[in-house]
């Protein structure tokens, strides 16, 4: 079993690193191998970098993926203008960017945003001028309960749900402590809805909340050792958790506690930066396959990112969801009439009606839909943190939720259950 | 009353002309991006307004400014979840309550001066930084704080101006009633006190001026201002953050304000200018906007070592001359 | 030591005993001893921050904010030297060399422009520095989660059955260390009784022919050092991330407080014991979401009391 799934991981790396090389040229939109030229059609997108996160792999792997459109015959003969937009965690220049996007460069649609804060700010922006916002690095609860942001990622409520229940089933989990940061639709959301998990299933709960710009994180991993837990959830993003679980090895916690965490640590750096004491000791949930299921769209995400991405855009969750939504929004607007790329409504409707997409990266298949919510992506892997990379210990399953009852309803409705 | 309220000087002139040429072209030029970029440099012209005139009449340093604004913010946004009240109404209530914590940051305060009453208002904004991130803006929910977990509920602003192009006059129109609360504080009683406590304390004492009175009465309306324009900021976006609330930005806004030159209007506009426009034009150009710091920076020793009255200073001392060169 | 110190001293004193006995009461040592470790080594990276600009003040006045962001580049500096491979004692000796560069330049180039201004002004010329060496920063390397690690975080010393490592003990050892070192330095050698007279009085030392240009270099090449240590003690213990380390300077001040920018010891006493509180607050239910408050109040109550009863004085010194 290990060694064949360290194999797996082996060739997955090969994958990654010979990528370009050994695998097949990558297969974007339309794929006819003819460099678009007609008039652009615009593409907005936003992500956040600024301390404690950076969230821009999901724009980065969106902007491989349409550069690789672009190449390949583009939306009916036309490029894709995709323009990008740091909200840089202000609010204000999240109001500026979605201003500039929608207002200024009359964007169609927005694709592969990822940010703590420009959801919140802007989702009204969204519904205000009819566009649609397929996300991809969405954090925030405004991501999946307002009309017109759907995301690829499952964001912290749903991979921490994951998270627990894996814990809960496997490791023998009673009491998880969940280390969140204290924003009210982020940390707060997704860490009580692992407490009313845990109570549902007889046992417990609390939440360490962590002030996103309060330098010390040891005080917030000690308030979650003092709560009497068997088990840690790190919900935060990859740079804060790490840091915890530094100060949790200064003072060797490994071994009282169950360690867990949602997507942000599956990122391939992380099994090295956690370095040996950890190997083996941290699960993980994928809310995306993980690299070494190497499907053919794995493979073809891979090589997109060796053609037309940077050497250092992450191969992570979050780069995969940016490449999904991309792929999707293409595969829509292929869908349309050609006279109507440029309107916006129309494009808006031809997003709605996204069903039953599918993809190997997804464990269930993608749709949008007209509703007030949205949140396609609920089931996922769970992977261990091992040496050099990552272990599968539980594939596709779905997270067992009522928060996901309205959701199933719909998928029963459109006939995708 | 007097009839010195009311009198025109040139750089009043100038300013009322600017904040007419700004209410009439800037909004209609702009396009949503600049309208986005310029709502938020109105509001915090006011702010810098507040803090700006503090440092030019009374000499003292105030570097809790953005706290304050938050305190406006998180005012407004309560309110508005709590009753029906206009936005307007909302406000002003704002403005006022962030007013008394002025006072009541003042009254200990003022004991101190100098550099320990920068220090003990840097100690106020520290606090109020971390009070915002524990208990974050009101976004609908109950009880006092008015959190609730998950998305926020939508914001009612103001009926009077419900585009962004008119919300950006709407924010204009604010900014320059700051302005002429403050010049007419100036030239009535407070005023003459101020000027006195700035010359020398015992001389005030001595004629009678009750100097904590006037120095708590400036600390309130600097904090009006800010409260005002933390009220405004919540109106644009409908929602605020902690990040911008943060102890740093308090202390970037008064270095921004001796930068700009305190002892004038367009002092506090050129602050306001550096703190937000430049950035958003050096991001227009794709340079890296950490690089406004180091113009802050350099502007900030410049100000300080050779051009005691800021840019505007230099810019005013040009068109006086300018002006006595034709007479 | 005057009257007036030996009260604040039995006053944080006392008020760190008292929250760890209400805090920690009943509840197991190895649970509350880590908070207390934590604290500690916290508490003492305030008070060498705090040390640091009390010395310069003392001996210049001015009140350095930009000794955080010295400490910042110092760490990224360093950070960088090990991703090149050099040999990390050298790098962490260049994050010192870094820091006391900058600090050295400022004092060499721009603080004798500012010699004779009031004391806010020199504060605030100080915070236009820390801005440049920020934006210079943070342009060169761009966010990123980052850690910079010291073979110390691998040791780990067992007391009462806690672990603590050993990069936390040298944080505290040093503040103490240092604090008495610089006490012995100020009270023992000429240089030292050259810069309590300077701190007494600028103008008189002058005329007494004391050579005050350079015993404020001295001040300065003290802070820049300082400064080095505790951005990359900051930067292994807390976060390697410029803004954070720059702006430590805040609670570094309230420490400063706490010694009313003058006495060494108290400004000892008082990082340390504002960082136990903070840290132990978090065993209090009501006020654990707002621990990181501790330094600011415990630096304004210090501050006020002191100032109880005082009349409005009338301008001079600050």
């Amino acid at each position: 079993m290990t060694i064949r799934h360290a194999l797996a991981g082996l060739i997955g790396l090969f994958a990654i690193g010979f990528g370009g090389a050994a695998l097949a040229a990558p297969s974007c939109g339309a794929n006819t191998g003819q460099a678009a030229t007609g008039e652009p059609i615009v593409v907005g997108g936003i992500f956040s970098n600024g301390a404690p996160g950076d969230w821009s792999s999901a724009t980065d792997s969106a902007a491989a993926y349409f550069a690789c459109v672009n190449a390949n015959g583009g939306i009916a003969g036309r490029p894709i203008e995709y323009l990008v937009e740091d909200d840089q965690w202000n609010p204000e220049s999240a109001a500026a960017a979605a201003a500039k996007l929608v207002g200024d460069k009359k964007a169609v649609a927005m694709v592969g945003n990822g940010s703590f804060i420009e959801m919140a700010v802007n989702a009204k922006t969204y519904v205000d001028n009819g566009i649609m916002a397929m996300a991809s690095a969405c954090a925030i609860s405004e991501c999946f309960e307002t009309p017109n942001l759907v995301s690829t990622n499952q964001g912290p409520l749903s991979s921490n749900l994951g998270a627990a229940q894996y814990a809960q089933e496997e490791l023998g989990s009673k009491n998880v402590a969940c280390i969140g940061l204290n924003i009210p639709n982020n940390g707060i959301w997704s860490c009580q809805a692992v407490i009313d998990y845990m109570k549902s299933k007889g046992g417990d709960g609390s939440m360490a909340l962590l002030n996103p710009g309060a330098p010390d994180v040891n005080s917030a991993l000690l308030e979650a050792v003092a709560s009497g837990a068997d088990t840690i959830l790190m919900n935060l993003p990859a740079g804060l958790a790490l840091a915890v679980l530094k100060a949790a090895q200064e003072q060797d916690l490994r071994d009282s506690y169950i360690w867990i965490a949602p997507t942000p640590l599956y990122d391939l750096s992380v099994p090295d930066a956690v370095g040996e004491y950890w190997h083996g000791k941290i699960f993980v949930n994928a809310e995306l396959a993980p690299l070494s299921v190497g499907g053919p769209d794995a493979q073809n995400w891979i090589s997109v990112l060796d053609a037309f991405g940077k050497a250092d855009d992450p191969r992570d969750t979050f780069s995969q969801a940016g490449y999904l939504s991309a792929r999707f929004f293409t595969e829509a607007m292929l869908t349309m009439d050609p006279a109507k790329l440029d309107d916006r409504a129309a494009v808006s409707d031809a997003i709605r009606a996204i069903k039953g997409y599918t993809s190997d990266l997804m464990c269930g298949p993608f749709y949008v839909g007209d509703a007030d919510y949205h949140m396609p992506n609920h089931a996922g892997y769970m992977v261990k943190i091992v040496a050099g990379g990552f272990e599968i210990v539980r594939n596709c399953y779905e997270y067992d939720s009522s928060y996901f009852d309205k959701h199933k309803a719909l998928e029963a409705e459109l006939g995708l259950r | 009353m007097n009839k010195d309220l009311f009198r025109l000087t040139p750089s009043g002139l100038a300013g009322l002309v600017f904040a007419a040429f700004c209410f009439v072209v800037l909004p209609s030029v702009a396009g949503s991006y600049w309208l986005a970029i310029l709502t938020s440099s109105a509001c915090f012209t006011m702010a810098i307004s507040g803090v700006a005139f503090m440092h030019a009449r009374l000499g003292m340093v105030s570097l809790t400014q953005v706290g304050l604004m938050g305190v406006g913010g998180w005012v407004t946004l309560r309110l508005n979840y709590l009753w029906d009240f206009p936005f307007e109404v909302n406000l002003v209530i704002a403005a006022l309550l962030t007013m008394i914590c002025g006072w009541v940051l003042a009254l200990p305060a003022l004991r101190l001066r100098g550099l320990y009453l920068a220090l003990v208002t840097l100690m106020a904004a520290g606090g109020l930084e971390i009070l915002f991130a524990t208990y974050q803006f009101p976004n609908g929910g109950e009880g006092f704080w008015g959190v609730k977990i998950g998305s926020t509920e939508p914001f009612r602003g103001s009926i009077l101006a419900t585009s962004p192009t008119a919300y950006l006059r709407y924010v204009i129109v604010a900014a320059t009633l700051g302005f002429l609360l403050i010049e007419a504080h100036r030239r009535m009683f407070p005023g003459r006190a101020w000027a006195l406590i700035r010359r020398s304390e015992a001389a005030a004492m001595a004629a009678g001026v009750n100097v904590t009175l006037y120095k708590t009465w400036a600390f309130g309306i600097a904090a009006l201002l800010a409260g005002a324009s933390g009220g405004l900021l919540a109106g644009s976006l409908g929602l605020l953050d902690d990040g911008t609330f943060r102890a740093s930005e308090s202390i970037m806004l008064f270095a921004l304000a001796v930068v700009g030159g305190a002892r004038f209007w367009l002092g506090a506009v050129i602050a306001a200018f550096l703190y937000r426009v430049l950035p958003a034009i050096l991001n227009t150009w794709g340079v890296d906007s950490d690089l406004a710091y180091v113009i802050f920076g350099v502007g900030l020793l410049h100000a300080l070592i050779t051009a005691p009255d800021g840019i505007g200073g230099q810019i005013m001392a040009l068109f006086r001359r300018k002006s006595q060169e034709q007479s | 030591m005057s009257k007036a110190s030996v009260f604040n001293w039995l006053f944080l004193a006392a008020l760190m005993a008292g929250s760890w006995l209400y805090l920690a009461d009943g509840k197991p040592f190895k649970v509350t001893g880590l908070f207390l470790a934590s604290g500690l080594a916290i508490g003492a990276l305030y008070a060498l921050g705090g040390i640091g600009m009390v010395v310069l003040y003392r001996a210049s006045g001015v009140l350095n904010f930009s000794s955080g962001a010295a400490g910042a580049a110092g760490a990224m500096t360093s950070w960088q030297l090990v991703q090149w491979g050099i040999w990390p004692p050298i790098a962490w000796l260049a994050c010192i060399a870094v820091a006391l560069l900058l600090t050295l330049a400022y004092g060499a180039l721009i603080a004798p422009k500012l010699a004779w201004r009031e004391t806010v002004v020199k504060a605030v010329a100080t915070l236009g520095f820390a801005l440049i060496i920020l934006g210079f920063v943070s342009f060169i390397w761009i966010d990123d989660p980052r850690s910079l690690e010291l073979p110390t975080d691998k040791i780990g010393v067992s007391m009462m059955g806690l672990r603590i490592t050993l990069t936390r003990l040298i944080a505290f050892a040093a503040a103490v260390g240092i604090s008495a070192g610089i006490w012995v330095f100020l009270d023992r050698t000429n240089i030292g009784l050259q810069m309590r007279a300077v701190a007494n009085s600028r103008d008189l030392s002058a005329l007494l022919g004391i050579p005050i240009r350079r015993v404020e270099t001295i001040a300065w090449g003290i802070s820049g050092l300082l400064a080095g240590f505790t951005g990359l003690m900051f930067a292994n213990l807390i976060r390697l991330e410029p803004v954070v380390i720059t702006f430590m300077v805040i609670p570094s001040v309230a420490a400063a407080l706490a010694g009313r920018l003058n006495s060494l010891f108290l400004v000892l006493v008082g990082g340390l014991c504002m960082g136990v509180i903070e840290n132990l607050l978090t065993l209090s239910p009501l006020l654990k979401s707002v621990r990181p408050i501790a330094p600011f109040v415990i630096a304004a109550v210090v501050l006020l009391w002191h100032q109880r009863g005082a009349r409005l004085i009338f301008e001079g010194r600050d």
